[in-house]
């Protein structure tokens, strides 16, 4: 049914009608506008049509897709393609023809830039990117974010983006099951990092509400405890937010990279010595370079014994939540206040998928954030303004992140998402039995989750004495390799220091479409 | 073929873990659905902006649940047919509710690039291309800005871009404090104009400075800051024994549009040594325009820059650029945390490239790509077009507005927001009476609900210092035409005619 806003007068929209060849169009057509009978000049400008020619544009973007649906897309699964293009900076500077001119090109050149970004971009969806945390691709996912893209809103408001809330709402509300609150809040968030900063702020609030009006000058340091493999935005989010990192306490670690909560206690009893004030403890579950899991039981006792906020950053291990198997690693995370739970990690929701849940349900959330800017959250509309949860974020535009992870979880199902997080640990599990048989291959540590870490010994250190002269030969042998994979292109892994131990492999295992095969290599 | 292996549950791992096929099957049906339903009626007059149901009906709607078992192939592709159905057109020609709108092709195919590349640019070895990309695009930014050298980052939003300036300056004055905290600092102040876009409050609440601590400098009768107003404030503050630290200069306000006196408000901080930030994440687009330029003139002696692509350059959401003049590496000093898992020092390659680090996010999205693409394809000049034409539209209805019984202007737009009130039959010749403004404060709300129920447009309204309910016209789309905003007028008058 067609909406006819033109019935009074009979006019029809003036449209620019293309008959033209679409390749060799630029973006602006002016000529053609200015040969039309009535043109309506404003300082020199012609207002009768829109100045983008839409049948042109259309065919564009269907050109494009088609391109990255056979150079991403269709290749995603392929292991005889290259994960990576190495090429150096300068030279890649070269290729792109980065330079942004005056004048647009044609819509072929343009494809062509876009096959070249995609020719040299590497290819996280490939089943060897084994380097960060995220990998992979799903469909539903990938076909969600396009919707969005398509759609481009802002999730402020209900009158605004009143889909893309209300899914929000709902995933939140799910999340929340898992984690084992019977209600509470949350938001999506552009990254872990800034769900660990809301929390920390959300608890410095709860804490000390003044201080959102007041700010910190003068007042007793607020003091904060996470592990020493905690994730690094614990640090920037204390600078951030005037904390300063030396009032971050790190927290000793066992053997196997996990808080021993008798130093929390020890730790917490020092920083009241000093005269400082705890108010938080950041427990991890699923470090960034380990994938160990704090106990978080009996950091919640420390915790409710001192009166101290539990954050727990699930950044990385909360999907094991969504396992029946697995899920007790996170064993006592409902007594958190605060979780940060990443989707776009292990469960291929798509950067970024990222959502802080808190337990607290009598809207502190919204009491720490709003700012009630009557331009945007006015209290006289026609429908019930609760809805409008945009005043809960630090954000004021912000992406409708959680509209992919609906999406996919329609399609597949809890059973389906956990069946991802059993097969990547799984998965794990089958690399960890390898890696014990074969020669060259020492593992670090027996593996929690889908971490699996481990230092490659080439032939020449085999025979060598254990001591520093070995250890420093054997810190060296990762880079390299790094570099040559890198430039053959086979594959992509992470390396790094870590404790006192020279660089490791970090294998981690996300990405369902990895097979045994690529797996032996 | 070797033994399917089955480890623990008996997870069979030979195979992937997805239905390959079924996938990109999927993806090609959503595609053609997108074309059409997406892409092509996003800015077609005829369709509705929006298809407004009430909040409990549209969950019945969607039917949110998340269940145990996936939906077949056919299910999820009429939720998608759903969605689209259902959200708001924000590419409508007619969508003048907030200070972006429209669709542009060629930034939606960086978009979609973006999201089937499913990367972070936090280093040069996971993405090459985008990070130079961002380099790129930081750099030519600059240039409009007027620098020749300098630093910065895409950030989640203009806000957070405003609150990394704070967080920036406030560093650069006391970089001890980044390790410390601010415990032991003095009361810091930091200003802005009664303008100014609320992120100022936000920003300081988060990074522990405290709103109370956000002093709102006096605007003139156009709502532009006033230079003498801020010297003011600042002495004030100093004998009240706080620290002045930082004056953000809006270029381009929320709802008036205005522009801040540069050059005056520079004068200024250079005389106290405070660190100038201006917000131009909405008139920041200006400056592509030889024609409009000279509303941020003076631009170039800010200490940093916020400037939103993805308002006026219809680029997408989010596309926030963080500008910043210092080219000592002091963001890097302030954010970096250089943790080792990511940021090694013994790659291969010239890390100083892996610029991730200077942001205090850690994963973060490619911004910079649609705006490549776009600007690619259209050209600087291009893109001065688009602006130069939103500014012809916006001269078009206003002087339209001056023309119509019953429209009364706020005050004449420097920029493009178009702030005006509907003054319905009923009222007009009140306006001496008292209730006339509280009756006239009802009218905008009422009109928005009428329009919004038709599907036929929307725009926004609010309330403004003393004064009752207006509506504040946007236009951004380079799709407007005449006729649009002819429409514009006449519906907002069908609309209020009998109030």
């Amino acid at each position: 049914m067609h909406w006819n806003f033109h019935a009074k007068d009979g006019r029809e929209p003036l449209w620019i009608s293309h008959k033209q060849n679409n390749a060799n169009l630029v973006g602006v057509c002016k000529q053609e506008m200015l040969q039309k009978k009535n043109a309506v000049l404003v300082d020199g400008v012609i207002l009768n049509g829109p100045i983008m020619d839409s049948k042109a544009g259309e065919t564009f973007v269907e050109e494009a897709c088609k391109i990255i649906m056979e150079e991403v897309v269709q290749k995603a699964d392929d292991v005889t393609e290259k994960v990576c293009e190495w090429q150096a900076p300068e030279e890649l500077k070269q290729i792109l023809d980065l330079e942004m001119r005056d004048t647009g090109e044609c819509h072929q050149k343009i494809l062509q830039h876009c096959r070249d970004v995609i020719k040299y971009s590497v290819k996280t969806n490939h089943p060897r990117f084994f380097n960060q945390l995220y990998a992979g691709i799903d469909y539903y996912s990938l076909v969600a974010r396009f919707i969005t893209e398509a759609l481009n809103p802002s999730v402020y408001t209900y009158e605004v983006s009143p889909v893309f809330l209300l899914v929000e709402e709902a995933v939140i509300k799910k999340m929340i099951e898992f984690i084992g609150w019977e209600e509470g809040d949350g938001i999506f968030n552009p990254g872990g990092s800034v769900s660990n900063m809301y929390a920390m702020n959300l608890a410095r609030y709860k804490f000390c509400p003044e201080i959102k009006e007041k700010g910190l000058s003068g007042l007793p340091r607020l003091v904060l405890f996470a592990s020493e493999e905690c994730h690094y935005s614990m640090k920037k989010a204390a600078s951030f937010l005037g904390i300063g990192t030396e009032n971050v306490y790190f927290i000793k670690t066992d053997e196997r990279g996990k808080m021993i909560p008798e130093e929390l206690e020890k730790q917490v009893q020092r920083a009241r010595k000093e005269g400082s004030a705890p108010f938080l403890v950041c427990a991890t579950a699923g470090t960034t370079v380990l994938g160990a899991f704090d106990p978080l039981d009996k950091i919640a006792d420390i915790c409710e014994k001192h009166g101290l906020w539990l954050h727990v950053d699930a950044s990385w291990g909360g999907s094991a939540l969504i396992s029946r198997k697995h899920h007790r690693l996170l064993h006592g995370i409902h007594r958190a206040d605060s979780v940060a739970w990443n989707p776009h990690k292990m469960l291929l929701a798509g950067i970024q998928c990222c959502a802080l849940l808190v337990k607290d349900n009598s809207g502190l959330l919204k009491r720490c954030y709003s700012a009630e800017a009557a331009y945007l959250f006015q209290q006289d509309k026609f429908y019930d303004v609760s809805y409008d949860t945009g005043d809960k974020s630090i954000q004021c535009s912000r992406r409708p992140d959680a509209f992919k992870f609906w999406l996919m979880w329609k399609a597949l199902g809890t059973t389906g998402l956990e069946e991802r997080v059993n097969r990547a640990l799984a998965l794990a599990r089958y690399l960890v039995e390898e890696i014990k048989k074969r020669e060259g291959f020492q593992l670090l540590l027996e593996p929690e989750y889908a971490n699996v870490c481990f230092w490659y010994i080439p032939p020449s250190l085999r025979k060598m004495e254990d001591g520093p002269e070995f250890w420093q030969k054997l810190h060296q042998v990762a880079p390299i390799i790094k570099e040559r994979m890198m430039k053959k292109g086979s594959m992509m892994l992470g390396y790094q220091p870590h404790r006192g131990k020279v660089n490791f492999f970090r294998q981690v295992v996300i990405s369902p479409q990895e097979l045994i095969e690529s797996k032996k290599n | 073929m070797a033994e399917p292996s089955g480890i623990g549950n008996s997870i069979p791992l030979d195979n992937p873990g997805l239905d390959i096929a079924a996938g990109e099957e999927f993806l090609q049906e959503v595609f053609q659905i997108l074309l059409e339903e997406g892409v092509r009626k996003s800015t077609d007059v005829t369709q509705k902006v929006c298809d407004w149901k009430e909040p409990q009906e549209l969950r019945e709607l969607l039917d949110l649940e998340l269940r145990n078992e996936g939906e077949e192939q056919e299910r999820l592709l009429q939720r998608c047919r759903d969605v689209l159905r259902l959200s708001v057109r924000t590419g409508h020609p007619r969508f003048f509710n907030q200070l972006f709108s429209g669709l542009d092709h060629h930034a939606l195919a960086g978009r979609f690039l973006t999201e089937t590349l499913n990367t972070s640019p936090y280093t040069y070895e996971v993405a090459p291309v985008l990070v130079l990309m961002e380099e790129q695009v930081l750099a030519k930014l600059r240039e409009l800005v007027g620098w020749s050298s300098g630093d910065g980052i895409f950030a989640p939003g203009g806000s957070m871009s405003n609150t990394l300036a704070m967080n920036v300056a406030r560093f650069q004055r006391f970089p001890e404090s980044r390790s410390k905290g601010t415990w032991d600092l003095p009361r810091l102040a930091l200003f802005a104009s009664q303008e100014s876009h609320y992120s100022i409050l936000k920003g300081a609440a988060l990074l522990g400075i405290g709103t109370d601590n956000v002093h709102l400098v006096r605007t003139d009768e156009r709502g532009k800051m006033i230079p003498e107003e801020l010297e003011k404030e600042i002495q004030r503050v100093k004998a009240e024994g706080s620290e002045p630290l930082f004056v953000c200069a809006t270029s381009g306000t929320t709802v008036l549009g205005s522009f801040d006196p540069l050059d005056a408000i520079a004068d200024v901080c250079a005389r106290h040594g405070l660190w100038l930030h201006v917000d131009a994440a909405w008139g920041g687009s200006a400056l592509l325009s030889p024609q409009l330029r000279h509303l941020l003139a003076g631009i170039h002696r800010a200490d940093s820059v916020t400037w939103n692509p993805h308002k006026l350059l219809t680029v997408g959401l989010q596309c926030s650029a963080f500008l910043l003049h210092d080219s000592s590496g002091l963001l890097q000093r302030c954010h970096g945390a250089g943790a080792t898992y990511l940021f090694q020092r013994d790659k291969f390659y010239d890390v100083s490239l892996d610029t991730g680090d200077k942001s205090p996010q850690c994963g973060r999205r490619a911004d910079g790509l649609k705006l490549w693409v776009l600007w690619k394809a259209v050209g600087t000049q291009g893109l001065a077009q688009r602006v130069e034409r939103a500014f012809a539209a916006t001269r078009y209805l206003l002087e339209q507005v001056k023309r119509r019984e019953g429209f009364q202007l706020v005050m004449e737009p420097e920029f493009l927001n178009l702030c005006f009130w509907f003054i319905p039959p009923s009222l007009r010749g009140q306006d001496s009476s008292p209730e006339f403004w509280d009756k006239l404060g009802k009218v905008a709300p009422a009109i928005k609900e009428k329009m919004i129920r038709r599907g036929s447009m929307m725009v926004g309204y609010q309330p403004h210092g003393s004064r009752v309910n207006f509506f504040r016209q946007i236009i951004t789309n380079p799709a407007v035409t005449r006729q649009d905003l002819d429409f514009f007028l006449d519906e907002i008058q069908e609309l209020g005619w009998d109030l």
